[in-house]
C-alpha cells in the first residue's frame, strides 16, 4: 500500500484552543479507497484533528497535504471545493431546513449542483429512510435519522475522502446498526474515509487500518485483528469488548 | 364602521405594510446571515430617493430607470459598506462583541453616507415626481396610483426574495450560512463572498424603497432615519433575524397604523402603535416570532 499516494497525508500536526494544545505532533496517512479509523477517549482530540484537518480551524504547526497539495492554513470552504466531505459531531445540518434541502445544499460547488437530482435519487436509494423524511425540517428528525441525512449530505457531491466524525455518537444501538449499515455501504462503493470514534463495536464492519489516539498523539495503529492480539491495547483502551 | 372605513383600512394596511416590509426585509436577511443589525439600511432608502430625484426630476428618465438604478447603485453601495464596514473584522469575531462593534461601524457608514448627501446635495428637501400620476377612488376612499404601484412592488420583490432564498443555490447558501455557518463553509459556500452579497441585495431592496418613499415625503440627507426606526420596530417586533416575523410585523404594523388613523386619527397613530408593540414586547421580548434561543431565515 505504502507506494500508493496517499489522498491525505497529515504530517506532524498540532492544534487546539487557544494555548491547549489537543492533538500533538501527529501524522497519518490515508490512501485512496481505505477506510481508516481512529480510536480513541473524549476530549483526547479526535474531532480537533478533524477539524483542523478540514480547515475549520488553523493547526499550531505541522503541514496537511490533499490529493497531492499542501492544505493546512487554507479556509474549510476551499478545502470542500477540493473534494474534502466532513461531516462533523452533532451532524451540523441546517435545523430549519427541509431534509431535502439539507441533502441539496451538499452539492453546493458548482459542478455538483448541475447533478443534484440526479444525485439525490441515488442518496434516496440508499438511504430509503431519507426519502421518507425528505420534506421533514431537520431539527424535528431523531438522531439516528439526522446521521443518516448527514451522511447523505455528504454523498451530495463528488469527494476525494469523507470525515466521519463519531457516527454513534448518543444513538440508540438498533439505530448504530443502521447508520454503520450506510457507512458500509459508502466503504463498500470505495470511497475514501477517516472516521473517528470512541466506541469499537461497530468499526469491525468498516476499518481497514485502527490508529489508537491517546491525550492527542498516535500511539498504536493497526488492523483492528491485530489490536484486538495486543493485550495491552484491548486492556487499556477497548475496556471490555 | 362605515364601509368606506373598511376599505380605508385594507388598502392602507396593503400600502404601509408593503413598504415596511420592504424597507425591513434586508435588514432581516443581513440579522438572519450576518448577525449585524446593518445601521446603514435607512441611507439606503435616502440613496434609493436621490437616485430617484436624479432621474425623474432632473434627467426625466423612464420611472423604470430610475428603479433601476436604485437597485443597482444601493447593491453596489451595501457590497462596499460590508467590505469596509464589517468584513475587517470578521477574523477577529471570536475576540470581539461582534454585534455591537458592526452596529457602530455600519452607524459609522450611515453618517458619512448622510454627510455626504448634506455635501453634495445641500441641506434642502428634494421633490421626487410620483412614478404614476393620478388614483382611483373605491367607496369615497382616494388611492393614488404610485403607493398601489409602490404595494404591488414591495410584494413583487418579497416574493422574488423568497424564490430566490428557496430555489437559487445562492439563496439555498444565505439560509444555510444564517444556520450554522461551519457547516455552510463545510459545503463549500464561500462566505467572504456571501456577505457582501447578501448587503447588497438587502441595500437593494431598501433602495427601491427608497424611490417609492421619495415621492411620498421628498428625498433629502435625512430621509433614512425614519425608515430606520421603522425598520428596526418591525424586525425588533416580528422577532430578530425572522423572515416570516418581519413580513407578519410589517402587515400587523402597517394595520394598527391604519386601524388608529381611521378610527382615532393621524395625531393619535403613532403613540398608539407604539404603545401596542411595547406592550407585545413586554410580554414576548423576542418579538412575535423569534424565541429566546433563534431566530432564523
Amino acid at each position: 500500500m505504502s507506494d500508493i499516494a496517499p489522498i491525505l497525508d497529515v504530517r506532524g500536526l498540532t492544534a487546539g484552543y487557544g494555548d491547549t494544545m489537543v492533538v500533538r505532533d501527529l501524522s497519518l496517512r490515508v490512501q485512496p479507497g481505505r477506510c481508516v479509523v481512529i480510536i480513541g477517549p473524549n476530549g483526547h482530540g479526535k474531532s480537533t484533528l478533524l477539524r483542523a484537518v478540514s480547515g475549520l480551524m488553523k493547526p499550531f504547526a505541522g503541514e496537511v497535504w490533499f490529493d497531492g497539495e499542501r492544505i493546512d492554513g487554507e479556509q474549510a470552504e476551499a478545502i470542500a471545493l477540493r473534494g474534502m466531505v466532513h461531516i462533523p459531531q452533532g451532524d451540523g445540518l441546517f435545523a430549519d431546513m427541509t431534509v431535502e434541502d439539507n441533502l441539496l445544499m451538499g452539492s453546493f460547488p458548482k459542478a455538483s449542483w448541475k447533478d443534484r437530482q440526479a444525485t439525490i435519487e441515488r442518496v434516496y436509494d440508499l438511504f430509503p429512510i431519507v426519502r421518507d423524511k425528505r420534506e421533514q425540517r431537520a431539527r424535528t428528525l431523531s438522531g439516528g435519522e439526522r446521521r443518516l441525512v448527514g451522511l447523505g449530505r455528504g454523498l451530495m457531491r463528488e469527494g476525494s475522502i469523507l470525515l466521519i466524525d463519531e457516527p454513534s455518537l448518543g444513538l440508540a444501538p438498533v439505530m448504530i446498526d443502521n447508520v454503520y449499515g450506510a457507512i458500509r455501504s459508502i466503504v463498500d462503493a470505495d470511497r475514501t474515509v477517516l472516521l473517528v470514534e470512541e466506541n469499537f463495536t461497530h468499526i469491525g464492519e468498516v476499518a481497514d487500518e485502527v490508529h489508537v489516539l491517546e491525550t492527542g498523539s498516535i500511539v498504536r495503529s493497526g488492523s483492528l485483528e491485530e489490536l484486538m492480539a495486543d493485550r495491552t491495547v484491548v486492556e487499556t483502551y477497548l475496556g471490555v469488548l | 364602521m362605515s364601509s368606506s372605513d373598511l376599505v380605508a383600512i385594507v388598502v392602507t394596511t396593503i400600502v404601509f405594510g408593503s413598504i415596511y416590509g420592504l424597507v425591513s426585509i434586508g435588514m432581516t436577511l443581513i440579522y438572519g446571515t450576518l448577525r449585524i443589525l446593518d445601521m446603514s439600511q435607512g441611507s439606503m432608502v435616502m440613496v434609493g430617493g436621490f437616485v430617484g430625484w436624479g432621474i425623474l426630476t432632473v434627467a426625466t428618465w423612464n420611472p423604470v430607470v430610475a428603479l433601476l438604478a436604485a437597485f443597482a447603485v444601493t447593491f453596489v453601495l451595501g457590497v462596499f459598506t460590508e467590505l469596509i464596514s464589517v468584513q475587517p473584522l470578521m477574523s477577529r469575531r471570536g475576540e470581539i462583541d461582534f454585534e455591537m462593534v458592526t452596529f457602530i461601524t455600519t452607524f459609522a457608514v450611515a453618517i458619512v453616507l448622510a454627510n455626504l448627501a448634506l455635501q453634495i446635495f445641500g441641506p434642502f428637501q428634494k421633490n421626487v415626481p410620483p412614478i404614476i400620476h393620478g388614483g382611483i377612488s373605491i367607496q369615497g376612499v382616494h388611492l393614488d396610483y404610485h403607493s398601489m404601484l409602490m404595494a404591488v412592488t414591495s410584494i413583487l420583490l418579497m416574493i422574488g426574495l423568497g424564490l430566490f432564498l428557496s430555489r437559487t443555490r445562492w439563496g439555498f447558501a444565505i439560509r444555510a450560512v444564517a444556520q450554522d455557518l461551519d457547516a455552510a463553509r463545510l459545503m463549500g459556500v464561500p462566505v467572504g463572498k456571501l456577505y457582501p452579497l447578501t448587503m447588497g441585495l438587502a441595500s437593494a431592496l431598501a433602495g427601491v424603497g427608497g424611490v417609492f418613499l421619495g415621492a411620498l415625503y421628498f428625498a433629502s440627507p435625512t430621509a433614512g432615519d425614519l425608515p430606520l426606526l421603522t425598520a428596526l420596530i418591525v424586525v425588533i417586533f416580528g422577532g430578530l433575524g425572522s423572515l416570516k416575523g418581519t413580513l407578519y410585523a410589517a402587515y400587523i404594523i402597517g394595520f394598527i397604523q391604519a386601524l388608529a388613523i381611521v378610527l382615532v386619527g393621524t395625531t393619535w397613530s403613532l403613540p398608539i402603535l407604539y404603545g401596542v408593540i411595547l406592550l407585545v414586547l413586554v410580554f414576548r421580548p423576542y418579538g412575535l416570532f423569534g424565541n429566546p434561543s433563534e431566530a432564523r431565515l
